[in-house]
C-alpha cells in the first residue's frame, strides 16, 4: 500500500502550473495507468502461468496427499487425514527409494561437479579450437535423455554389452559369468550415475568456465611470482572467486539428483515396470511416486510422497548451498 | 484502496487476457484431433499389446468400409491395461477399442458400467458360440457383457528341433512330447541338455512359473479374492526354483531386448507356449523359421492369457466400434488371426473347422497347431483371476528374477514371494 500513497511525479506537475489546460480526464487517467500499472502487466504472464502450472498443482497436491483417491477402486475416496504421510513413515519401500535417491545423487553430483570443474580450468587455458572444444562438452547436454540412456541401458546389459566387454579387456569381469549391472544396488548405482555425469558434466563445465572468464588475469600472475603452481591456483584462487556460480551448480544438481527419474526408468529391462530393478534396487523416488500413483492407481498416496520430496529438496538444497558456502571460504 | 482496486482490476484484466490465449490454443488443438470429420469419416482407436494378427484386418476392413479409419497402438502388457483403468476414471481419453487380457478382466468386469454393454448392441447372438467359461468370464455380477473374446492360451510347450539335435534328443514332436509327462521328467530333460550343450534350456524360470501356475486347480486369488500363495502358486514356484537350481535358466525378463537378444543368439532351447506366444516367436525370430516346433506341455492342460474386446463407454463411435468388434469375431476373420499369428479362437466350433483342424504352421516346421492347441482348449478349466491378478504376478515374477539374478537363495526365496505378492494384494 506504501506504494500507492506516493503520488505520480509527473501528473501533478503537469497539471497544476496550468490549472485551465487540465488534459482530460481518460487522458489523465491513461497517464497514471501507463506509469504506474504497465509494469505489473508485463511481468504479469510469468506469474499467471505459475499460478496455473506452479502454485495450483503444488496446493492441488497438498489436498490430494489428504485425501484417499484410488483410481483402481473409485468408490474408495475422502479425506484421509493425516493416514497417507503416517504410512510413509513406515513404508520400507519409500525408505529404501530415498536411500537410493541419495546414493545415485552423490555419486553423481560429486564426481560431476569436480570433473565439470577440471574441465572448465583446461578449457580456461589457450587452446587449438577452443569453439570446437567448448561446443564439444555441450554436446551430451543437447543428446534427449531417453535416446542417450536407451543407449546407455544396451551399454550396461548383462549378455554381449560393451561396458562389461570393456572391463574384461582389463580384467575385471569374466565373459563366461558377465556382471548383471541390475542385479545389484552398487552396479546399478554406477550405471545410472555414470549416465548422470556423462550428460551434465560440460554443461557445468561451460558454467564455471564462463565463470572463470571474469576472474582478472593479474591475480593469477601475481600468485604465480608468488610461487603458486596450477594446483594451488585452482583452489586457492579460481575456486573461491567463481563462488556463486558454484553455489548455482550444487543447488542445481541436488534438486536435478533427488528428482532423478528417466535414467531409472529406462534402465529397466521393462521399461514400464517403475520398480527399479527386481527389488527396487535403483528405484529412486521420483520413480516410486510414478509407480504408486499411475501404476498401484493410488493417487492420494503418491502424492504425499510427492510432498516429502518436496520438503526433502529444501532441506537438502539449503543444507548443501550453505556447506559449499562454508567450504568457498564464504562469511555468511 | 480505489487505487488497489484498479491494481487488482488491471492484475484480473491481464490475467483473463492470459487465460484465454491458453485457452484459445487448446481449444483448437482440441477441435482439430477431433474424431469425426464433417464427412462422416470415423477413425477407431485399437488398444492391444504385442502382435493380436490386426494387420491384415485392418486392410482388410478399411477397404470393406472406407468412411472408418482405424488406428493401431499396441503397446506393452501391463501398461496399457493400467492406461486404460486410468482413462476410464478420468472419464476421456480411453480408446475406442480396448483389448483386455484374462489376468486384467475381473478387475474390470468390476466396472461395467464404464463399458458399452455389448448385450444392447446384440452381442447376446453369439453367446452359443463361445466357450461357456469364456463368455462368462467376461460378464458382470449384474449380468452385463463388456467384451467379446478373442482368444484363449491353450498350453504347450514349444522347442527348437535343430537345438535338441545337437544335444542328441529327439527331434520329432511326439517322441518329444514323451519325454517329458511331468515337470520333474522336464527338469531332467534340461538337465541332460545343459550338460551337453553348456548353453541354458529355458529363458526363464518366470515361464515355468506361469504355465505350472496355469495348471492348478486355482491361482493367486479363491473365488473371494483372498490371496492363497500355499496353494497353486507355491507348487509352481517350487518348479520354477528347482529349474534355477538345476541351473536350467537363461535368466532373461521376457518380452524384453535382452529375451529378443536371446532367440538370436540360441540361449535357450525351449519356451512355454500359450497358442498367441507363436506370433511373439516369428515376430522376433523371423530367420528361425523351421527350427521351431510344438510338444505337449509336461503336466498336460492349462490355460495362460486369452483377450477379449472391449468398448469404453466414454468413446464417441460405439456403433462403428461394436461393428468392428463384430467383423473381428467372425470365424473368417478368427481363423486368419489363427493362421497369421497363432492365437487360439475361443469359439469352439472352429477347432472343428477344416480351416483349423488341417492347418499347418509352416513357420514352426508344419505343426498342426490348430490340431494341437485345438484339443487342450477344449479341455480346458479356467482358473478364477482375482482383483489384483496382475500386479501380483510381477510381484512374484520380480522375486523369481531377484533369485536368477542371484541376489537371493532359492532356497529362501519363498517367504520373500509371500511378503511380495501380499504387498501387492494390498497396494
Amino acid at each position: 500500500m506504501s506504494l500507492t500513497h506516493k503520488a505520480p511525479p509527473v501528473v501533478p506537475q503537469d497539471s497544476e502550473p496550468h490549472p485551465p489546460a487540465t488534459p482530460p480526464k481518460h487522458k489523465l487517467w491513461f497517464y497514471r495507468f501507463d506509469t504506474k500499472r504497465t509494469p505489473y502487466v508485463f511481468i504479469s504472464p510469468f506469474f499467471i502461468l505459475f499460478a496455473i502450472f506452479g502454485l495450483f498443482p503444488i496446493v492441488f497436491n497438498g489436498i490430494v496427499a489428504l485425501r484417499t483417491w484410488r483410481l483402481d477402486d473409485p468408490d474408495r475416496n475422502g479425506w484421509a487425514g493425516f493416514d497417507n504421510f503416517e504410512r510413509l513413515l513406515h513404508d520400507e519401500d519409500f525408505w529404501n527409494a530415498l536411500g537410493n535417491t541419495f546414493g545415485i545423487f552423490i555419486l553423481s553430483t560429486v564426481p560431476q561437479l569436480l570433473i565439470a570443474l577440471m574441465v572448465a580450468n583446461l578449457l580456461n587455458r589457450k587452446l587449438r579450437g577452443t569453439t570446437w572444444w567448448r561446443v564439444g562438452v555441450l554436446l551430451p547436454y543437447v543428446t534427449p535423455i531417453a535416446a542417450s540412456t536407451l543407449v546407455f541401458a544396451v551399454f550396461f546389459s548383462r549378455d554381449n554389452g560393451m561396458a562389461n566387454w570393456l572391463l574384461s579387456l582389463v580384467g575385471f569381469t569374466d565373459l563366461g559369468d558377465p556382471l548383471d549391472w541390475r542385479a545389484y544396488k552398487w552396479s546399478s548405482w554406477i550405471a545410472i550415475a555414470t549416465m548422470v555425469n556423462w550428460k551434465w558434466i560440460g554443461y557445468n563445465a561451460l558454467l564455471y568456465l564462463s565463470a572463470m572468464q571474469a576472474i582478472p588475469k593479474d591475480v593469477y600472475e601475481a600468485a604465480a611470482v608468488d610461487g603458486a603452481g596450477p594446483w594451488r591456483q585452482l583452489w586457492r584462487i579460481t575456486v573461491p572467486m567463481i563462488r556463486p556460480v558454484v553455489i548455482f551448480t550444487v543447488v542445481l544438481s541436488t534438486i536435478g539428483g533427488l528428482q532423478l527419474f528417466n535414467e531409472p526408468m529406462l534402465f529397466e529391462a521393462n521399461p514400464a515396470a517403475a520398480t527399479g530393478g527386481s527389488n527396487g534396487q535403483w528405484q529412486t523416488i521420483a520413480q516410486l511416486i510414478y509407480k504408486v500413483g499411475w501404476k498401484d492407481l493410488n493417487l492420494g498416496y503418491a502424492a504425499a510422497m510427492s510432498w516429502a520430496l518436496f520438503l526433502i529438496i529444501l532441506i537438502v538444497a539449503a543444507l548443501n548451498a550453505f556447506i559449499t558456502n562454508r567450504l568457498g571460504g564464504g562469511r555468511r | 484502496m480505489s487505487r488497489f482496486g484498479m491494481r487488482g482490476a488491471a492484475l484480473i484484466a491481464a490475467g483473463l487476457a492470459g487465460t484465454l490465449a491458453i485457452s484459445a490454443c487448446s481449444g483448437q488443438s482440441l477441435e482439430g484431433g477431433g474424431d469425426k470429420a464433417a464427412d462422416g469419416q470415423v477413425t477407431l482407436k485399437v488398444n492391444f499389446w504385442g502382435d493380436m494378427g490386426l494387420d491384415a484386418l485392418k486392410a482388410a476392413y478399411e477397404k470393406e468400409h472406407p468412411n472408418v479409419k482405424i488406428v493401431l497402438n499396441s503397446g506393452e502388457y501391463n501398461a496399457q491395461h493400467e492406461d486404460l483403468q486410468k482413462k476410464l476414471v478420468a472419464g476421456s481419453g480411453a480408446p475406442d477399442i480396448s483389448a483386455v487380457d484374462e489376468g486384467f478382466m475381473v478387475q474390470f468386469r468390476g466396472q461395467a458400467d464404464k463399458f458399452v454393454n455389448l448385450l444392447d448392441k446384440g452381442a447376446a447372438t453369439y453367446e452359443s458360440k463361445y466357450l461357456p467359461w469364456k463368455w462368462q468370464q467376461s460378464k458382470s455380477a449384474d449380468g452385463k457383457q463388456i467384451g467379446l473374446g478373442t482368444d484363449v492360451g491353450g498350453l504347450a510347450m514349444c522347442y527348437r528341433s535343430d537345438l535338441f539335435k545337437k544335444a542328441g534328443l529327439p527331434t520329432e514332436r511326439d517322441a518329444v512330447s514323451k519325454l517329458w509327462p511331468t515337470w520333474d521328467d522336464f527338469i531332467n530333460v534340461g538337465k541332460q541338455y545343459v550338460d551337453k550343450t553348456g548353453k541354458k534350456f529355458v529363458d526363464s524360470a518366470t515361464n515355468m512359473f506361469n504355465p505350472v501356475l496355469a495348471q492348478q486347480p486355482q491361482g493367486f486369488y479363491n473365488e473371494q479374492d483372498q490371496l492363497q500363495m500355499e496353494a497353486g502358486p507355491k507348487v509352481a514356484f517350487e518348479i520354477s526354483m528347482k529349474a534355477v537350481k538345476a541351473g536350467l535358466s537363461a535368466n532373461l525378463v521376457s518380452f524384453q531386448p535382452n529375451w529378443d537378444q536371446g532367440f538370436k543368439k540360441d540361449q535357450f532351447a525351449v519356451l512355454a507356449c500359450p497358442a498367441w506366444m507363436i506370433g511373439h516367436i516369428q515376430d522376433t525370430a523371423p530367420d528361425q523359421k523351421g527350427k521351431w516346433d510344438i510338444a505337449a506341455i509336461p503336466g498336460g492342460g492349462g490355460n495362460w492369457g486369452g483377450s477379449w474386446w472391449t468398448i469404453p463407454k466414454q468413446g464417441k463411435n460405439q456403433d462403428e466400434a461394436y461393428k468392428f468388434v463384430e467383423w473381428m469375431i467372425q470365424p473368417q476373420q478368427q481363423i486368419e488371426v489363427f493362421k497369421t499369428v497363432g492365437n487360439l479362437p475361443s469359439q469352439p466350433a472352429l477347432y472343428k473347422d477344416p480351416a483349423v483342424l488341417d492347418y499347418k504352421k509352416e513357420f514352426m516346421s508344419n505343426a498342426p497347431t490348430g490340431q494341437i492347441f485345438a484339443s487342450t482348449a477344449e479341455n480346458l478349466k479356467p482358473q478364477y483371476l482375482g482383483k489384483r491378478n496382475g500386479p501380483t504376478r510381477v510381484a512374484v515374477e520380480n522375486v523369481i528374477t531377484r533369485v536368477q539374478q542371484g541376489s537371493l537363495a532359492p532356497d529362501s526365496a519363498w517367504p520373500e514371494a509371500v511378503k511380495e505378492a501380499t504387498k501387492a494384494a494390498n497396494s
